[in-house]
């Protein structure tokens, strides 16, 4: 019993660990690589190349002064960080970041809890994330965080209809909802250099997931919950210090879950990178996992530098063009796409 | 087992925004200018209040979402067990029929004004 | 065991909070909570796929309704508005006539009570099997439904084509 609480806290400690710990270095990697992107040099002063800014601007946050505007509704207010930051956090609980491995006779399991309908309790609660801002937006009282809330929650629930859909294509081409059994059936090749990845059987619905999992996380083209040039900076405009972090800690740790989510249903999950899988694995048993992590966290991290990419080349969508997208364009081609799906599976096995 | 470990993991997440929240309330210094904590209004005196109505088209957002999503939910099992039915064909027609009721109502939305936001 | 008691007695708490608290959005955040507890119910008697489902629909849709409306309408005039005297009196003794009842039902039929023995995660695969097979009219029937709740809602909110016209030929 013991053993098996470490065990979990163990496990608690390194799901949370990686991603928070990686957080300064996305920050940095976005402002470097915004610079880059807009010909200009980012942050380059504190530390060598300037990779010692991230620690500089937390200590800052840390020793602010916290506003705490008069108008607010107390309880509230306080709650909405807390709330954003563990919704974003908890999808992380069921994501495996290796497949189940066996030392000396016990087999591990390399995610917080397991369940074959993980991908589901991840989903579902990724779909939260809309409460910490509809809460901090009203707690507020004031306009603009009201019409930030308001717009990021109509948006968020606008995008995940299209995000279900591509889902439900998922899981009926895979046949399965286990995230190991997904990842054992994206290993290997076509004709023998093409990944088994998801993204080449359901490209339509590759493209759903990956619109949805950005509008979803509030990121440009799809912040319009915080337009700087409309409702100056949306659902957090009066937090401020620790508190105003911890909205973009959640916004990241968000990010991360989402392309998590989108790497296990379209780029294999875990599932070796092509080039490592020559490396052979016989002489240990912790040889694999670790490979299986590492390209997990690759992938992870070429998403994390696709959405800053995307972020510093398009610009900001008007809110009717948003909206029309999302329920005129996208959501039909995800029903279109899934009865597509269906009938072709359905007439291929006759 | 898996509830406890849920359980753990909840506990830990939800302590990290504690700690972290109330590092800065300790740290920060503090001032106290009744101004400062005025409501945030672009520099002039706030009018009225923030809670006003809104534009009904937020609302249907909300509720069509709703409806949609229940739909779509009802898929997930359907989806899950296509692959142990017997019988595919009945499972396929029972489908057909569900996303042809799905997508009247979808024409239907479209049709009426209820997601023109443009006006 | 202790779990049990201790989510119960949650779940049973954000439920009096819902009917008791005075502040509409409060009651609002404590249906969710007591959705969300119904949902770590599922969870701790095992079945994850209830639970999500249950974080899905339940907390993140129709919660997400009245939270959303409860926030946005000026609710401050509203407040203390709540049925008084009579109407309350025999909104509550049927609702309990009610629950009373679905209780005698259990009782009496000896129909199966969800405990952690008899349900896990395969028992959903049975759960499956009978809703595409016994129940599969049903759940058809359930899409119609949702059809009429879609119609009807675009029609109320005076969001239709016909209102439309018509309000345009006022103007003119």
């Amino acid at each position: 019993m013991l053993e098996g609480i470490l065990e979990i806290l163990i496990k608690t400690v390194v799901i949370l660990g990686i991603p928070l710990g990686a957080l300064p270095i996305i920050i940095h990697v976005e402002r470097r690589g915004a610079g880059f992107i807009q010909r200009r040099l980012g942050p380059n002063r504190v530390g060598p190349f300037g990779l010692l800014q991230p620690l500089a601007d937390v200590a800052k946050f840390m020793f602010k002064e916290e506003v705490h505007p008069s108008h607010v509704r107390p309880f509230f207010y306080t709650a909405a960080p807390v709330i954003a930051l563990t919704v974003a956090l908890l999808p992380l609980a069921c994501i495996p970041l290796a497949a189940p491995f066996d030392v000396f006779g016990t087999t591990y399991f390399p995610e917080v809890f397991r369940s074959d309908m993980g991908i589901f309790f991840a989903f579902a609660v990724s779909a939260l994330g809309s409460y910490g801002i509809l809460l901090a937006g009203w707690a507020s009282n004031s306009k603009f965080t009201m019409l930030g809330a308001l717009r990021a929650c109509a948006q968020m629930v606008s995008y995940e209809l299209s995000l279900s859909t591509a889902i439900v294509a998922m899981i009926f081409v895979f046949g399965t909802n286990d995230i190991h059994q997904i990842a054992a059936a994206q290993t290997g090749y076509w004709f023998g250099f093409l990944p088994k990845w998801g993204v080449f059987m359901q490209p339509l619905a590759a493209m759903l997931f990956l619109v949805g999992i950005f509008a979803e996380s509030n990121r440009l083209p799809f912040d319009l919950a915080e337009g700087e040039s409309e409702i100056v900076a949306g659902y957090h405009l009066e937090y401020s210090s620790m508190k105003f972090a911890i909205f973009f800690m959640a916004e990241y740790v968000h990010m991360i879950a989402l392309s998590a989510l989108f790497i296990i249903f379209f780029f294999g999950g875990y599932s070796v990178l092509p080039g490592l899988d020559l490396i052979s694995t016989d002489s240990s048993p912790f040889v694999l996992p670790v490979l299986q992590a590492v390209s997990f966290i690759t992938k992870i991290a070429v998403m994390i530098w696709i959405f800053v990419w995307v972020r510093w080349t398009l610009p900001r969508f008007r809110y009717d063009q948003l909206m029309d997208l999302g329920w005129r364009r996208l959501l039909p081609l995800g029903i279109v796409n899934l009865i597509a799906t269906v009938l072709f599976v359905y007439f291929r096995n006759q | 087992m898996e509830f406890l470990s849920f359980i753990i993991f909840l506990i830990i997440a939800t302590a990290l925004g504690l700690v972290l929240m109330f590092i800065s309330n300790f740290l920060g210094k503090k001032v106290k200018i009744t101004r400062k904590n005025d409501i945030y209004e672009s520099g002039v005196n706030p009018v009225g209040s923030a809670t006003r109505q809104y534009d009904i088209k937020f609302y249907l957002t909300a509720i069509l979402f709703l409806l949609f999503d229940v739909e779509i939910v009802f898929l997930l099992p359907w989806a899950l067990n296509y692959h142990n039915a017997a019988n595919t064909g009945f499972m396929v027609a029972g489908f057909v029929f569900f996303m042809v009721v799905l997508l009247v109502g979808y024409i239907f939305v479209i049709n009426s004004k209820a997601l023109k936001w443009e006006e | 065991m202790i779990s049990d008691i201790f989510l119960t007695i949650i779940t049973m708490a954000f439920a009096l909070m819902v009917v008791f608290s005075k502040k509409t959005v409060v009651a609002a955040f404590a249906l969710l909570m007591t959705l969300l507890s119904i949902a770590m119910i599922y969870f701790q008697l095992g079945t994850v796929f209830l639970s999500a489902i249950q974080v899905l629909v339940n907390a993140g849709a129709v919660a997400i309704l009245f939270v959303f409306v409860m926030m946005l309408i000026n609710l401050e005039q509203f407040q203390n508005n709540r049925e008084k005297g009579k109407a309350k009196l025999i909104i509550s003794s049927v609702t309990v006539l009610v629950i009373l009842g679905v209780f005698a039902l259990i009782i009496n039929n000896n129909i199966e009570v969800l405990t952690s023995n008899n349900i896990a995660d395969n028992s959903m695969k049975a759960l499956f099997e009978k809703l595409f097979n016994v129940y599969y009219l049903p759940f058809e029937m359930a899409t119609v439904l949702l059809l009429a709740a879609l119609v009807a809602c675009v029609v109320i909110t005076g969001q239709d084509k016909a209102v439309a016209k018509e309000e345009g030929a006022k103007h003119e």
